[in-house]
């Protein structure tokens, strides 16, 4: 059995396996196939509570993945904000001595969220540029003339 | 309207997060569904030989007990109960629920229909390069109840 503490590296290395039979088409292939198929919880969530709805998801997730983080909700401004000061995934891969973590691990986060959020009416503004160092920040702020 | 703000830090949760294991189910029926069956098992023993490189190399050093202590490990984590039996040269874990199949059951996620091979190929694979070998004895894919056996290779 793969524990749910060890999902990490198996995720990673799945990433790494794709791109070695199908190139980043097939890894890209499989994120939108992630989002599609496993993020109901998120796009429901969404749709039932408007921008409050991405609280009530990463509250959840990020909580049992003991992240370090910081999240905002301004619901009159439509904003909802993750500064993430340490991340559970990429601090975990980064700890790993024996194996390299994927080169885009993060990567995954941008289109999941993005592909579900977007068409939902709200713009993903996420900041990978800190990566390596197991931070982020992401931004979901409703487009402008959507109502909720 | 006031703005609210959540801050929590990585001591003040445990770390477990049992929808990976949808997560991990999805990744499985992606890869059986483009790739095949046999591209499942080639990912898991992938995985296997690589992320469980020191629990493989502990193996070696001090055998079954290695095995025994990894999985007391992983069920105890995970919640579930497992009838652990050792010796010098076997050990049989028996599962009545696999904690993995039962939390995605009990909340709506898919289970692939490769999802045992997460034990099968694993097992195997863990053992490859040691005196042991692993075999599966008995599972249900309902609830992944499972008899895993570890035995010494005969000479």
């Amino acid at each position: 059995m793969i524990s749910c503490t060890e999902f990490i590296p198996a995720y990673s290395e799945l990433f790494k396996f794709l791109e070695q039979r199908g190139g980043r088409a097939a890894v890209l292939d499989f994120w939108n196939y992630l989002s599609d198929n496993f993020l109901g919880n998120l796009k429901s969530a969404v749709e039932a509570n408007g921008i409050r709805g991405c609280r009530i998801y990463w509250n959840h997730t990020l909580n049992e993945e003991a992240a370090d983080f910081t999240m905002e909700l301004d619901e009159e401004a439509g904003e909802f904000r993750i500064d993430m000061h340490h991340c559970p995934s990429m601090g975990r891969l980064l700890e790993l001595t024996h194996i390299e973590p994927y080169h885009d691990y993060c990567g995954h986060c941008d289109v999941i969220y993005r592909r579900i959020l977007e068409p939902l009416g709200y713009d993903y503004i996420a900041d990978m540029s800190h990566c390596h160092e197991a931070k982020c920040s992401l931004l979901v702020k409703k487009k402008p003339g959507k109502t909720e | 309207m006031v703005k609210e703000v959540i801050r929590r830090t990585a001591s003040d949760n445990v770390y477990l997060h049992k929808d990976f294991h949808g997560a991990l189910s999805a990744g499985i029926e992606y890869l059986e569904r483009h790739f095949g069956q046999e591209a499942v098992r080639q990912y898991l023993r992938q995985f296997a030989i690589s992320y469980y490189a020191p629990l493989i190399e502990a193996v070696r050093e001090r055998g079954l007990v290695a095995l025994y202590d990894h999985f007391a490990e992983v069920y105890k984590e995970e919640g579930a109960e497992a009838r652990m039996n050792l010796t010098e040269d076997e050990l049989f874990i028996e599962l009545d629920a696999c904690p993995a199949v039962a939390h995605m059951r009990q909340h709506g996620y898919p289970v692939a229909r490769l999802f045992y091979e997460t034990a099968k190929t694993v097992n195997e694979a863990l053992c490859e390069s040691t005196p042991f070998a692993a075999e599966l004895l008995d599972y249900d894919r309902q609830t992944g109840r499972s008899i895993q056996h570890f035995y010494r290779r005969p000479l």
